[in-house]
């Protein structure tokens, strides 16, 4: 028994060093296939006076103009228990805050990335009240603060999540963004043009999480030459020097539970 | 019809429920699994068995309950209150949950006994481990002394009693019951997310971690079980679960809101020193930037502000409801996904029909969270976990200021304070400056 944990160890330290210097990266393009036609005018019926003269539009499904999917979360699934190899670049939790504005009655970014232990300022840009409810989390505990203007709330978060969750403000109840909290960096939020990139993974096959707000997890999706599963997760290889391009990835309103 | 998210262990409890006492053949009480959860997670009947094994074995039945020591939890209360309600000959009553509570919490805690339906507000569902009436910060567990609160005066303007008049150690066994049923809810969700997560139907490898590849060059597929007995990772897994969730339990005593000395209003004022605070409460209560207290429990007080928003318990069943919608009006639907959705719907019939969260109306004093001056502080202070109400102070021990400092929360007291001993047919006078944004 003994011998056979030192020889655990042993290995563990083998594998550990070997990985060190052979990272790769992943990158695509989400492509919505279908008509998204133009966001949703939403029922702006609290602060109405303030928050008409922004317009806000309804962010369940953004579309850009070339039809790429914003918003997509793609992430790294670690299994629990294991950890994953860290650039050393990306070791460091960045001292910058993560800035989530409440900004003309709706939540900038809408999509918000977090690591474990770094710092989510939440701020009110608007000249109205806005409160931030957090309380979806699962691993963490959520919080339900009044964010004043001028005054940010500034939180940090121990545990990592498997899934982003829902941040809403209850004052203003069609504001919504997603926070997704993971104990290493590699996370991705695609951009307006439907662009994700993660830098330096380490070499070898991994999963990955395709997740899209308000439905959740995106299945059967084809990636690359593979398909995600039920639980929306697709198993890519990551060569080192490499970088895998899954160029376009068409999803469809269906995989989004439209 | 495919059978493959199957409702076998929930059927087996409502048979249990629906069959006649006095039968000779009738099972003991089981705990009902969180079918909302588990058909959220599309867990497998498999392992909807297999969780229910592993949370058998680390919190027993409603017979027979059981603590791990790393609870914490006092096994010799938990005993006195579970299982049948009975006195011994001295008059030592036993079974305390079943005489006092289960009639509207149900056997597992889930706000779901008999009466449940017909109660409003809705039984609280101890399962997620979040409790309104507390003393601690926005996300903090209660504390046990709380919990004692609650049961002692009850929560006015619901159907929650006083447990007063029960001796103190039945008092103190049905917290310890209580939090009992709670751990054992938050980890049946984890162990729910956990075999989502982490187990399913996956390759299978060889001693040397390779995929072990068939004749026709696919890999072979199997079912991982979720057996934490024969699993040493898997039972690493459980109890570091089990240890969050403790964890959070144990940390409530170091998440007491305790007002500075310094800002507690003197405790014989002058009325014209109280009426200068009232005056500022009442501003506060409708500052957009500070208390903004109208929005929802609308200008006059009356509760009538914000109306359509839910509790984070009706929230998760909405959520639900919604998705299920959802799936029922697409036009074609595989094989997975009709039998899901049978899965669903009948899960969907199960609720009880959705409430919104109703701000309270400030104008009855009646105060569900209790009357003393720390009780309405704190809940300006930290807010309601689990509701939309906010909180404006800062979000957790030695965090930097909120919304208000905590002389504006006392403002705020005493307004809300005076509130109800100002007739109806006078209305609150808005402040001059607040009245354009008030129009909506």
């Amino acid at each position: 028994m003994m011998i056979r944990s030192i020889l655990t160890i042993a290995l563990g330290l083998v594998i550990t060093s070997s990985a060190l210097a052979e990272w790769g990266s992943l990158k695509g393009r989400l492509v919505f296939d279908g008509d998204a036609g133009s966001p949703k005018e939403l029922n702006v019926n609290k602060d109405t006076e303030y928050c008409s003269q922004h317009k806000p539009v309804d962010e369940s499904l953004t579309v850009g103009d070339g039809g790429g999917l914003a918003n997509a979360f793609v992430y790294l699934y670690v299994k629990r228990g294991k950890s994953v190899e860290v650039h050393p670049d990306m070791e460091k939790v960045g001292d910058e805050p993560v800035v989530l504005d409440n900004k003309g009655c709706r939540f900038e970014p809408h999509a918000v990335l977090l690591r474990t232990g770094q710092t989510l300022e939440v701020s009110n840009s608007d000249e109205i009240a806005h409160n931030t409810n957090t309380g979806a989390l699962i691993a963490n505990a959520g919080f339900n603060e009044t964010i004043p203007k001028n005054a940010p709330l500034v939180k940090s978060f121990e545990s990592r999540e498997s899934f982003p969750s829902e941040v809403v403000c209850n004052i203003h109840p069609w504001m919504k963004a997603y926070l997704l909290i993971r104990d290493n960096p590699y996370m991705a939020v695609t951009d307006k043009d439907g662009n994700f990139e993660i830098k330096n993974l380490p070499a070898g096959k991994h999963e990955f999480v395709f997740w899209h707000g308000p439905n959740g997890v995106i299945k059967s999706l084809k990636v690359g030459k593979t398909k995600t599963s039920r639980k929306g997760r697709a198993k890519l290889e990551i060569e080192s020097g490499e970088t895998l391009d899954l160029g376009e990835v068409k999803v469809t309103g269906k995989q989004l539970g439209m | 019809m495919n059978n493959s998210f199957g409702r076998i262990p929930w059927l087996g409890v409502l048979a249990v429920v629906t069959m006649l006492p006095g039968c000779d053949s009738v099972d003991p009480p089981a705990f009902r699994m969180n079918m909302v959860e588990a058909v959220s997670y599309e867990t497998a009947p498999e392992y909807q068995q297999e969780i229910a094994d592993v949370l058998a074995a680390l919190f027993g039945t409603p017979d027979e309950p059981f603590a791990l020591p790393a609870t914490g939890l006092d096994q010799v209360m938990l005993n006195r209150s579970a299982g049948p309600a009975w006195s011994d000959e001295a008059g030592y009553n036993y079974g305390l949950y079943r005489k006092h509570c289960v009639h509207c919490h149900g056997i597992t805690g889930d706000g779901r006994g008999p009466t449940a339906m017909f109660l409003n507000p809705y039984p609280r569902d101890y399962r997620p481990g979040v409790y309104k009436f507390k003393s601690t910060y926005n996300p903090a567990k209660p504390t046990d002394d709380d919990l004692h609160r609650v049961l002692i005066n009850g929560v006015p303007g619901t159907a929650m009693p006083s447990f007063s008049l029960l001796p103190g150690s039945e008092v103190e066994s049905l917290v310890e019951y209580v939090k009992y049923l709670s751990y054992r809810g938050e980890m049946e969700t984890k162990l729910i997310q956990y075999v989502f997560d982490e187990l399913g139907v996956m390759e299978k490898l060889d001693d040397e971690g390779n995929e072990i590849i068939d004749a026709n060059g696919d890999p072979v597929m199997e079912r991982i079980p979720f057996d934490p007995t024969n699993d040493p990772d898997q039972r690493e897994a459980v109890m570091d679960l089990l240890a969050e969730v403790v964890d959070a339990w144990d940390g409530a005593n170091e998440m007491i809101i305790a007002p500075t000395e310094d800002s507690i209003p003197a405790e014989k004022r002058s009325p014209e020193e109280l009426l200068a605070s009232i005056e500022k409460g009442r501003s506060l209560f409708f500052d957009k930037d500070k208390g903004n207290c109208y929005s929802c429990h609308g200008p006059t007080g009356l509760g009538d502000g914000q109306q359509d928003d839910y509790n984070n318990w009706q929230k998760a069943h909405k959520k639900f409801l919604d998705e299920t919608a959802k799936l029922a009006e697409k036009d074609e639907l595989d094989d997975l996904e009709a039998s899901l959705l049978d899965d669903r719907e009948e899960v969907a019939e199960s609720l009880y029909p959705l409430r919104n969260a109703i701000p309270r109306n400030l104008r009855q004093g009646v105060y569900r969270g209790g009357r003393r001056k720390l009780d309405i502080f704190r809940r300006i202070y930290a807010g309601i976990a689990g509701t939309p109400m906010p909180g404006g102070g800062p979000s957790a021990p030695g965090a930097k200021a909120g919304a208000l400092t905590e002389e504006e929360m006392w403002n705020i007291v005493d307004y809300v304070y005076s509130l109800p001993y100002e007739p109806a047919s006078q209305p609150q006078v808005v402040t001059p400056k607040y009245t354009q944004s008030i129009t909506n």
